[in-house]
This record gives structure tokens, sequence and C-alpha cells, in this order.
């Protein structure tokens, strides 16, 4: 059964909130990953990135190969917010 | 342990697995379960190829090989692995450079090429690593009694050891032993550091 996007972005969102110590309502799909309003640093986006490569393959049973050239040719996007990467990953799932 | 080489079949004290470095995919299959272990502690690229040459006279063909072996595999082995270290929390990567660098020794500008690279590479991603707890640091051998200088001629090893500080020609040991200590914990605060066996 697949993983609703619903699911991997509260996944993503509690993720983020735990690396940045805030509360998680302050965190939503919208939230910037990447540029200058972001709210994680490279280093917790480097954590982030790894636990959403485990939810991938242990929830999921897909592969989130971050370092691929498809994933990276549209990484700007994909890493653009919460909301991008919950639906990167969503879509990883076969249809 | 876990050794990566060429073919699985070499002999080592510790289980060998075939990949080639430089093609991310045989690195990733090769090491899939490296990346999920929070066991590992370290990588070490001590891989490389070397092709004593002039630059005018290397084939393009040969100085693609060695950029691609020297420093193409080793970032690949620093993507593939130092999620593991990450996980951890701490950890060493130790990469393989050469005492041609400083020395730039003639007739191995390509191979210089490929290591300055790694050194600078290195450097970098140690910037890159020291949040995770993770240090990155260089060890630069002259020539040491192996298998990567077996055709070159007695008479420029001894040319470039009269160029160390240290004008002997180093053992394996004494690789080792460079090696050891920045495996160990007292290692923490050196990072992006290029050591010289035998100094430069």
């Amino acid at each position: 059964m697949s993983v609703s996007y619903e699911e991997v972005e509260r996944f993503l969102r509690d993720e983020v909130a735990s690396l940045t110590a805030g509360p998680p309502e302050n965190v939503s799909g919208a939230t910037v990953l990447v540029g200058t309003s972001r709210v994680v640093d490279s280093a917790d986006l480097v954590m982030l990135l790894l636990a959403a490569e485990e939810y991938a393959r242990d929830k999921m049973n897909v592969a989130f190969d971050w370092t691929s050239d498809s994933a990276m040719s549209e990484a700007r996007s994909t890493l653009r917010n919460i909301g991008t990467l919950a639906r990167h990953l969503t879509d990883l799932q076969p249809a | 342990m876990v050794g990566l080489g060429r073919s699985s079949g070499a002999v080592a004290p510790f289980e060998m697995r075939a990949a080639d470095v430089t093609d991310p995919a045989s690195v990733a299959a090769a090491l899939a379960d490296v990346r999920r272990d929070k066991g590992v502690y370290a990588l070490i690229n001590a891989a490389g190829i070397a092709s004593l040459n002039l630059v005018l006279t290397t084939p393009a063909a040969t100085i693609r090989r060695i950029i691609e072996t020297n420093l193409l595999g080793t970032i690949f082995l620093c993507q593939q692995v130092a999620p593991a270290l990450i996980r951890r929390g701490n950890g060493r990567i130790i990469n393989f450079s050469t005492m041609g660098v400083p020395l730039a020794i003639k007739g191995e500008a390509i191979y210089v090429a490929s290591k300055a690279g790694v050194e600078g590479f290195s450097r970098a991603f140690a910037r890159e690593m020291s949040p995770h707890g993770v240090t990155v640091n260089i060890v630069a051998p002259g020539p040491i009694d192996t298998a990567l200088i077996a055709k070159v001629p007695r008479e420029k090893v001894d040319a470039v050891v009269r160029q160390q500080i240290i004008q002997r020609q180093a053992k394996p040991e004494d690789v080792w032993n460079i090696v050891s200590l920045l495996l160990s914990p007292e290692s923490s605060m050196i990072s992006g550091e290029t050591i010289h066996v035998g100094g430069a």
C-alpha cells in the first residue's frame, strides 16, 4: 500500500521541527529548505535528507537517491520546500 | 572491515568487494549496506593509478582514466560512505594524495593533477563534514615500494626521496603509522590537513 503525500509531508515537518528545535505548528509544506529564506542550515539539510532516505526505504519501499542525476537535475525545485520534497518522495512510488 | 577493488578476488585480511570506482552506480551497489551502517567509523581512499609519461605524449584516454580513478573515485566513495559517518555522529575520512604534488615531479603531471584535485576536494569537504563530527585528512606518501611504482626506474625513485625532508624511502608501516594516528580519537582536532610522509 502506498504512503500518501500527507503522511510524507507530516514526517518531513516533524523532522524539520526536531532539527530546528521549534514548535511543529511553525513548520508547513511551504517551509523553505534551500535559499535565503531557509529554516535549516546545510548540515541539518543533510540530516533531513538522510532521514528521508531511510523513511523512503523503510516505509515506502522505494530508493531516494539524492545524488542521482535525475534527482539532482531538478534539485532546486525538489528541495525548494517541504511540500516539493514530499511530492518528489511520494511520486517515487509506483502508480 | 570492507575493501573495494577492481576484483573481489584480491587477497586481503578482510572482506573484498568488486566495484568500478569511476562509476557511482557501481560504488553504490557495492556499498549499499555500508551507507546505512552506523558501525562504520572510517573511509580510507587509497586506490590510485599512475602513468609515468610526458603530458604531451599521454593519450587522452589515459588522462581521463587517471583523473576518473583518482579524483572522481575518491569523490564517489565519499558520497557513498559519508552518510554512514554522519548517522554515527563521528568518523574519519582519509584520502591519499602524493608527494608529487608539492614536488611537482616531471613526468607525473596528470597523476599530480588528479591528486591535487583530491587535496582541494578533501579540504573543502572537511568543512562540509565538520558539523557532523567527521574529520577529512590527506596522507601524501612519496615512493613506497608497492605495485604503483613497480615500473619506475630506481634512479627516479631515489631522486624523489632526495627531495623529501627525511631522505629515506618510506615503508608501508610508515604510512600506516600516520593513518593510525588520523584514525585515533586523539586526532579529533585535525581536519583538512595534508600530511606528507617524509616531509615536503
